[in-house]
């Protein structure tokens, strides 16, 4: 008989379906009483097969699939998309066009930032801040429906432009819609920076260096909470980035402290942003004319949303529908981070990491090709070899 | 007709009914404040009511490889644990009949049936989330209880005796807030740990561990924990208002004193992030044990001449 | 390092209305461009059938009768339409429009859903000529 103890060793499922994800996601955590010692992901819970969805329907109908990729990203898909067709049609959107465009992202970016506090502010325990965020975020969501008609989903872009234009009325709503948040996002910058409760949750906890993170390639506001200066409106200003400049905000701290801050702080940006552009519109009309056969030929397109860097591959061959679409969104590229930095946390840490990075699982379930040593091109399996496939794959674990 | 008025008294009104209805009363005061608190609407005043009703008619699934006499039987002790603490306890603001010398320890250790009931029923299960949680209610039990038990003795300790309803009396004429201060904050603390409250909801903290140690319950025992932290709830905000708050003579002032100490109790929730396992232990063996000791240590100086 | 920064809003809120609508009591105002159900002007239209091809939702189909007499049939499928506005952008007779009230779509039955527009013996012409079934629309892609 062995009578050495072994040490409890739990796997601790975090997903598909747990309290702490708001979309499946399948986290494996081996814990050692409370230290996590083995971190183990799996996606594709969310895998709705757009990718190849979009090589079905026409230029046109791709534009509304692909806004409804990602629900609080959804304009910045639809963006990626359109800049990425006028590049490839060799069209230039007005100037008006790209401002308003401009204009939607950042209210967008400031209404991706309010749910994500929110939900971290769930995850931790504090719900206060969660029920006080979500309401301010409302009044974002309103203004976001009396410009474009929509909260969510807004359907802004055309090829070739946007829908509407914006009038005294709407003007005048949004600047005091602004004026509201930015006095609410000073508050919550007060209680994520000095709440000592909330700073217990936060400070020092999953922390990543700089090298860290340019290994694991980090990107959006988790990387720059670790000094990574990368932000692809600066880098590479696209729409009407080159006329109106954003800083980076960066943070050295690179723990869940410097997260929160990096990104209630770039919403003082977004508020600036958006004055300025109401300030400076430039005149013009609202669309350019967009041939309906896109000329033949491939286009990258990289776009910052609110969680990172996100890149469009779009292949044409001279007919009506596209011929490949490919998306890169930056959950996928943070999501190593979160199964490397849970290592030697605290079992209650790991919501807390996972929330750090904003996750969208949603986004970031697109189709991954795995080549093996043994079949270099990769395996392509029929509908009834991949049904076989699934049944032995559960059939070996149950074993 | 004296078995009359004593079947009366322990089923429907001080005990049982009036319990169990006063404690899913209050259960609906601190949903609603919380809600206040929080700017939004909160729950209707039958809430409390038509969760218990609903839990009760479902069915009540045991899971495989339990030991289904304890999985059964746990809940039915925790509520009975929490309905015999009343007994002694001058809730609705009457004297406590059953009183007897000493019946003050076995309040204390009648409120602690219910979290260890909890924990227990966590272990019993062979799902880890509700091993954890399981482990996560005792190691906090083991935490917080040295403290609140030494904060509830520095009343009887003054009033010279280990009878509640003596200390009640006492208390009558002294509001003890004022001359232990820290034996109070220390009680309301203590009692938040107890009933598994933010900030020390960590052992049922469902971002993490789904529903902690009560994961596998559903139907009737998820509804007698439910009951019994009701219960609880009333049960313990009688006791510490009746030390520390001038003692409870009249129901009128078991009303206002105890839901004063509800709406504290409640502000706190909504302002304090939970606290992770370790913080809570680190936090009450390093301060709160210490500053209770040192309460004790002013109460028997003073007492000494 | 302080202790309940959001005592502010916990304390102020026992003055304010709680930020919940109470549905259905309450009703949110609808804004101007609010993407509600479809409009079609059948002056207006030619049949060129722009907005039945540019719909991702394939929710539009447009029978065509008598183009020359403007007898036209607009078949239009509530529960697939995405109230995306395609269809209004891409009409270059300024045809179809948007209502900015009629939100609360929810029935009971699949009937609210199947809308036909036009003369009532074209309607009745277009149901008699389509297969039993869903009229109108293929029943995949």
């Amino acid at each position: 008989m062995n009578t050495k103890q072994e040490p409890q060793r739990f796997v601790i499922p975090i997903g598909p379906q747990h309290p702490a994800l708001k979309e499946p996601g399948n986290f494996q955590f081996t814990v050692d009483g409370e230290i996590v010692t083995k971190a183990f992901v799996r996606l594709g819970y969310a895998h709705r097969g757009i990718e190849k969805a979009a090589e079905e329907r026409t230029w046109i109908q791709d534009l509304y699939l692909i806004e409804r990729v990602c629900g609080i990203c959804s304009h910045i898909h639809a963006l990626a998309y359109c800049l990425a067709v006028e590049q490839l049609a060799h069209v230039e959107a007005p100037p008006r066009a790209q401002a308003i465009r401009v204009l939607v992202a950042e209210l967008e970016r400031i209404h991706s930032h309010f749910l994500w506090m929110g939900v971290s502010g769930h995850e931790a325990g504090f719900d206060t801040f969660f029920m006080y965020s979500w309401r301010d975020r409302e009044r974002v969501m309103n203004i976001l429906e009396k410009l474009t008609g929509n909260r969510v989903n807004y359907s802004a872009n055309v090829l070739g432009g946007v829908k509407f234009d914006l009038d005294k009325e709407q003007i005048a709503s949004i600047r005091s819609g602004i004026d509201f948040l930015e006095e609410r996002t000073r508050h919550y910058l007060d209680v994520v920076a000095t709440d000592f409760m909330f700073l217990q949750r936060t400070r020092g906890i999953g922390v990543m260096s700089r090298a860290q993170a340019e290994i694991m390639g980090a990107v959006g506001p988790t990387a720059r909470a670790s000094n990574v200066a990368r932000d692809v409106r600066k880098d590479a200003p696209y729409a009407a980035y080159k006329e109106y400049p954003v800083d980076i905000i960066l943070d050295e701290r690179g723990d869940l402290e410097a997260r929160f801050e990096v990104r209630l702080k770039e919403l003082f940006e977004s508020f600036y942003l958006i004055r300025k552009i109401l300030d400076t519109l430039p005149g013009g009309e609202l669309t350019a004319r967009m041939p309906r056969k896109v000329p033949a030929g491939e286009a990258v397109m990289r776009v910052e949303a609110p969680r990172g860097e996100l890149l469009y591959f779009i292949r044409s061959n001279g007919s009506d529908k596209p011929e490949r679409l490919k998306i890169r969104t930056p959950t996928i590229c943070n999501l190593t981070s979160v199964v490397k930095l849970a290592i030697g946390h605290q079992l209650a840490d790991v919501p807390m990491i996972l929330a750090g990075i904003d996750p969208c699982f949603s986004c970031n379930d697109r189709s991954v090709q795995i080549r093996t040593s043994s079949d270099p091109d990769g395996r392509m399996l029929s509908w009834d070899e991949l049904r076989q496939h699934g049944i032995d794959f559960y059939k070996r674990l149950e074993k | 007709m004296n078995w009359f008025f004593v079947l009366l008294s322990l089923m429907v009104f001080p005990g049982g009914l009036f319990l169990l209805a006063g404690g899913m009363a209050y259960e609906w005061v601190d949903r609603k404040m919380l809600a206040v608190f929080q700017n939004r609407a909160g729950p209707r005043w039958f809430q409390p009511l038509a969760d218990t009703v609903k839990l009760l008619i479902k069915e009540e699934i045991i899971p495989d490889k339990v030991n289904a006499i304890l999985f059964i039987g746990l809940p039915i002790a925790a509520l009975a644990g929490g309905l015999t603490a009343a007994l002694y306890v001058p809730v609705a603001g009457l004297t406590p009949v059953y009183s007897f010398p000493g019946d003050l320890i076995v309040t204390l250790y009648l409120l602690s049936l219910l979290t260890l009931c909890m924990g227990l029923a966590g272990a019993n299960t062979l799902d880890r989330f509700s091993l954890i949680g399981a482990t996560r209610t005792l190691t906090q039990v083991f935490s917080y209880e040295a403290p609140f038990l030494l904060a509830m003795l520095g009343p009887a300790l003054v009033a010279g005796s280990w009878q509640i309803s003596d200390i009640n009396a006492y208390a009558g004429g002294h509001w003890l807030i004022l001359t232990q201060p820290v034996g109070f904050i220390v009680a309301v603390i203590g009692f938040m740990g107890k009933l598994v409250m933010p900030p020390f909801d960590a052992p049922e903290a469902h971002t993490e561990i789904g529903a902690g140690a009560l994961t596998e319950y559903s139907g009737r025992g998820l509804a007698f924990f439910h009951l019994a932290k009701a219960v609880e709830l009333i049960v313990g905000l009688s006791l510490v208002s009746a030390f520390y708050l001038g003692g409870l003579a009249t129901p009128l002032e078991f009303l206002v004193k105890t839901l004063a100490l509800l709406f504290v109790l409640i502000g706190l929730q909504s302002l304090l992030t939970r606290m992770r396992i370790d913080q809570t232990v680190g936090m009450w063996w390093r301060y709160g044990t210490l500053v209770v000791l040192a309460q004790w240590l002013v109460i028997i100086l003073v007492m000494r001449p | 390092m302080k202790i309940g920064v959001m005592f502010p809003d916990v304390s102020g809120a026992l003055m304010r209305h709680s930020a919940t609508e109470k549905y259905p009591f309450q009703r949110q105002e609808v804004t101007a461009r609010l993407r509600s159900l479809l409009k079609w002007n059948p002056e207006a239209c030619t049949g060129c059938g722009l907005c039945a091809m540019d719909c991702p939702a394939e929710a539009i189909q447009v029978n065509v009768l008598d183009r020359k007499a403007k007898r036209f049939v607009f078949a239009y499928q509530v529960d697939r339409c995405a109230f995306c506005g395609q269809c209004v952008e891409s009409c270059r007779q300024g045809a179809l429009e948007m209502a900015n009230d009629r939100w609360e779509l929810a029935a009971l039955n699949k009937e609210p859903f199947m809308l036909y527009f036009g003369d009532p013996d074209d309607i009745k012409a277009v149901l008699a000529a389509e297969p039993a079934g869903e009229a109108g629309i293929p029943a995949d892609k």
